[in-house]
């Protein structure tokens, strides 16, 4: 089933620059969607127009069937969730608990049932220890962890990462790496992740790549970062398990196209055996 | 002339409850003409150690030699103006230090506060821009219409119209995309190259510290925990683990391989001596 | 910035720590009422040792009062000057040259010091066992009465706990650009008027940008996070008040009604 779709959509925030060109998509319910392109190709709109935090010149978006307008936005935010860059700029709360309350306070969820779904999230997140903790005493991915707490806890049925991981250090990006994996695994949710690492790409459903404004390419990600030439074309990224297997190319060894490091390892244990 | 430091010591907060000793005791010698990756987990005193290069922070313990200067606790420095100026530092995220009406009175705040006047000042403006990789046509425009990218060059340029003779960056390509932070990377290569500065580049990222970098300095809990050059420093990936620090992709895949049986040299560094090493083993079978 | 006291909270557990902070903010009021009553000398020792009781109670440290009160020290020797000027009645209790210093002018200048000690105290003993947002919770309960002549008691409330949410980001945003502007020579004690007015704008401007950010950024993800500023909202932190709770308020009570009685007769 679809659970977001977009037609043709246009926005721009002044009237000369489009952001947003005539972008028409739509994503399976249950799949892990990434979205990528160079800085300024429009990522971030698209996230913030399908919450109806921007609004767009035209175009439609209907999300879980119901179509993202004043009498729905309400009940369509209910059903996404966000999870933003800056994990200073999101933790709304003096503590762990208060932030993770805050939308469901929002969403008028009775007091004494607060307690219970505080505690359950903030496990999920491994963040029981830290409830009373404030931000200050937080490291960026432990802060963003406390942000994907407050969005699950709100039930949501599609989640949207929007470059949560691009200002935390190595280890707070495996940390949150790692969580949305586990996410993906776990919880029945429509999950997009809007993201610059070419290696999370790799492990995605779907690939969405924007280029000013407009989707350049579009597929299973297999088939998409196949496409190097295109992807250096578009100043972003190409796999390590790819550039490795054209590099053995050059040495001879015929080795098929992979995209992912485990996989890479796997075919030349192959090919050694094999002779 | 190289930068020592010599049992420097940097105490937070020093005699209150709130103190936190973020460097202890650091013996350290820091070569001049490299570009050299300052790495360390995020509280390891990276931060710290280098803003003691440019006298914001001063030691509490130990003294600084850099350039002709010596800076120790011992005695409250005087005219740290003038280190200011050979030692250029870049602060993270420093598109939000910009503040004049135009990018070129922003670049020349720089040289001005150094004593250039006017005229030199807006002529540096003009030689830096285009080193960042923006035209001459941006310098009448307002820093606050630019792209996140433009904005770091320009405050980067700021900080290169001083010429400083020491370049310091703190996590510069920090929340770039990847081809703008490859961008920023080279551009710090060429002013090591071309320009003959002294760069030291604090960075979280292993690709950019194996693909640019010279030497390397392990910050580890306020203490260096190693230094060396880039080329031993991922001969040993026993020190990577053992400090939680992901790899480059090319280390990681060697390391990968040995763990399968390949007999691969752990000196191999690029993709493509990787691909010749696998290349003579699976054909040594045919 | 550590050392800044007053309005500072100060994590310990006392009985004063654990009441409702209604409780508190209504006794505070409750008091300086008290302190503002005419209650001559024997009240006014009364009310201080009520107070001393207090911070006793509270487990806060002489030391860390007096510094909470340092900074009314300028404004009381600035008032001390002027009533000797102004006040020039009473006896004389000596001269200093041949300027004579009055009784009334020294009094006066205790009277008011007396009551803005006390007045600070009892301040600093609110702030410093209340949590921040448990205050703002005390106001947004006490100022919802208020919501029948469209007082928004619950924005209000929600401003000030952001506002505290981000002071200790802002002031290391702060500390962060006057580093880096001094790394490209700001110098900000020295250098004649218009280079200050540079450095200070070098700081300003950036400070505002980013404190922009910060608000653009955050009200995107309290609007994705379903917040609608006049819709009802339920509540995770629940106020319950407890038999101290009204212990306080008796107390309060009896000193501002005993000064009264005291008064009239």
């Amino acid at each position: 089933m679809e659970k977001i779709k977009l037609e043709n959509l246009h926005f721009s925030y002044n009237q000369e620059t489009p952001v947003i060109k005539n972008v028409s998509l739509s994503i399976e319910e249950g799949t892990y969607t990434t979205i990528i392109g160079h800085n300024g190709s429009g990522k971030s709109t698209i996230a913030k127009l399908m919450i109806g935090l921007l609004e767009a010149q035209s175009g439609s978006i209907i999300i879980d069937r119901l179509p993202l307008d004043e009498a729905h936005i309400h009940d369509i935010r209910n059903r996404i969730g966000i999870v933003f860059q800056n994990p200073d700029n999101q933790f709304i709360g003096a503590t762990v608990a208060d932030d993770i309350a805050f939308g469901l306070e929002n969403h008028q969820v009775p007091s004494e049932q607060m307690q219970n779904i505080i505690e359950t999230y903030a496990k999920k997140v491994s963040m029981s220890k830290f409830l009373n903790s404030e931000p200050t005493k937080l490291s960026g991915g432990q802060k963003q962890r406390v942000a994907i707490a407050g969005v699950l806890a709100m039930k949501p049925q599609i989640i949207i990462f929007d470059e949560a991981t691009s200002m935390l250090d190595p280890q707070g990006k495996a940390e949150i790496n790692a969580l949305i994996q586990e996410i993906h695994r776990e919880e029945n949710l429509t999950m997009i992740s809007i993201t610059h690492d070419i290696e999370e790409v790799a492990h995605s459903d779907h690939v969405i790549v924007l280029d000013q404004g407009q989707i350049v390419m579009e597929g299973k990600p297999e088939d998409v970062l196949m496409h190097d030439q295109k992807l250096i074309e578009l100043s972003l990224d190409i796999p390590n398990a790819l550039k490795f297997q054209k590099e053995l190319w050059k040495q001879g060894v015929k080795l098929s196209p992979c995209i992912t490091m485990e996989k890479v390892v796997e075919e030349v244990c192959q090919l050694r055996f094999k002779n | 002339m190289p930068i020592t430091f010599q049992k420097l010591t940097h105490e937070y907060n020093a005699g209150t409850p709130f103190s936190y000793l973020a460097l202890d005791h650091i013996d350290l010698n820091l070569q001049e003409g490299k570009i050299t990756a300052i790495i360390g987990e995020t509280g390891s005193g990276k931060s710290t150690l280098v803003q003691h290069l440019n006298a914001l922070l001063l030691p509490t313990e130990g003294s600084l030699k850099i350039l002709d200067r010596e800076i120790s606790a011992s005695e409250k420095p005087k005219h740290l103006k003038s280190l200011r100026k050979h030692v250029g530092l870049v602060f993270q995220f420093p598109e939000y230090q910009l503040f004049e009406e135009t990018i070129a009175k922003d670049i020349a705040f720089g040289p001005k506060n150094f004593g250039a006047s006017e005229e030199e000042a807006l002529q540096r403006a003009k030689d830096v821009i285009t080193l960042v990789g923006l035209d001459e046509s941006y310098l009448e425009r307002s820093p606050f219409e630019l792209s996140g990218g433009q904005k770091r060059r320009v405050a980067i340029a700021g900080i290169l119209a001083m010429d400083p003779d020491i370049l310091v960056l703190d996590e510069p390509a920090a929340g770039l995309d990847p081809q703008g932070a490859k961008e920023m990377m080279e551009l710090f290569v060429r002013l090591h190259t071309e320009f003959h500065k002294t760069i030291f580049i604090v960075t979280h990222d292993m690709e950019h510290v194996l693909r640019y970098c010279d030497e390397v300095v392990v910050m580890d809990h306020g203490h260096v925990k190693t230094t060396c050059s880039v080329s031993s420093f991922f001969q040993d990936p026993s020190i990577l683990k053992e400090m939680g620090i992901h790899p480059p992709a090319v280390v990681s895949l060697r390391e990968s391989l040995r763990e399968v049986g390949f007999e691969i040299d752990a000196s191999i560094l690029t993709m493509e001596q990787l691909a010749q090493a696998v290349a003579k083993e699976v054909g040594h079978h045919e | 910035m550590n050392n800044i006291a007053l309005g500072r909270y100060l994590p310990l557990d006392s009985c004063i720590h654990r009441l409702d902070p209604r409780a508190k903010i209504i006794a505070l009021i409750l008091m300086m009422v008290a302190i503002f009553l005419p209650a001559g000398w024997i009240g006014y020792a009364l009310l201080g040792c009520a107070v001393l009781c207090l911070t006793v109670l509270a487990k806060l440290k002489m030391n860390f009062l007096w510094r909470s009160m340092k900074p009314m020290m300028f404004m009381l020797v600035f008032l001390l000057i002027i009533n000797l000027f102004m006040l020039q009645n009473g006896t004389i209790l000596f001269e200093i040259g041949s300027f004579p210093i009055y009784s009334d002018a020294v009094f006066q200048t205790l009277y008011i010091t007396v009551r803005l000690m006390l007045m600070i105290i009892l301040t600093t003993v609110l702030t410093a066992t209340t949590k921040p947002l448990d205050l703002t919770l005390g106001i947004e309960h006490l100022l919802s009465p208020f919501k029948v002549i469209h007082l928004p008691a619950h924005e209000i409330a929600m401003m000030i706990s952001i506002a505290l949410r981000f002071i200790p980001t802002l002031i290391e945003e702060t500390q962060r650009i006057m580093k880096a502007q001094a790394s490209r020579g700001v110098d900000m004690e020295e250098g004649k008027l218009k280079e200050k007015i540079m450095s200070i704008l070098s700081l300003i401007v950036p400070l505002f940008v980013s404190a922009f950010q910060h608000a653009d950024d955050l009200a995107n993800a309290m609007e994705a996070r379903g917040y609608v500023p006049d819709r009802t909202r339920t509540r995770y932190k629940q106020l319950h008040m407890h038999i101290g709770d009204y212990v306080i308020f008796a107390i309060c009570f009896l000193i501002l009604g005993g000064l009264l009685v005291f008064l009239w007769i």
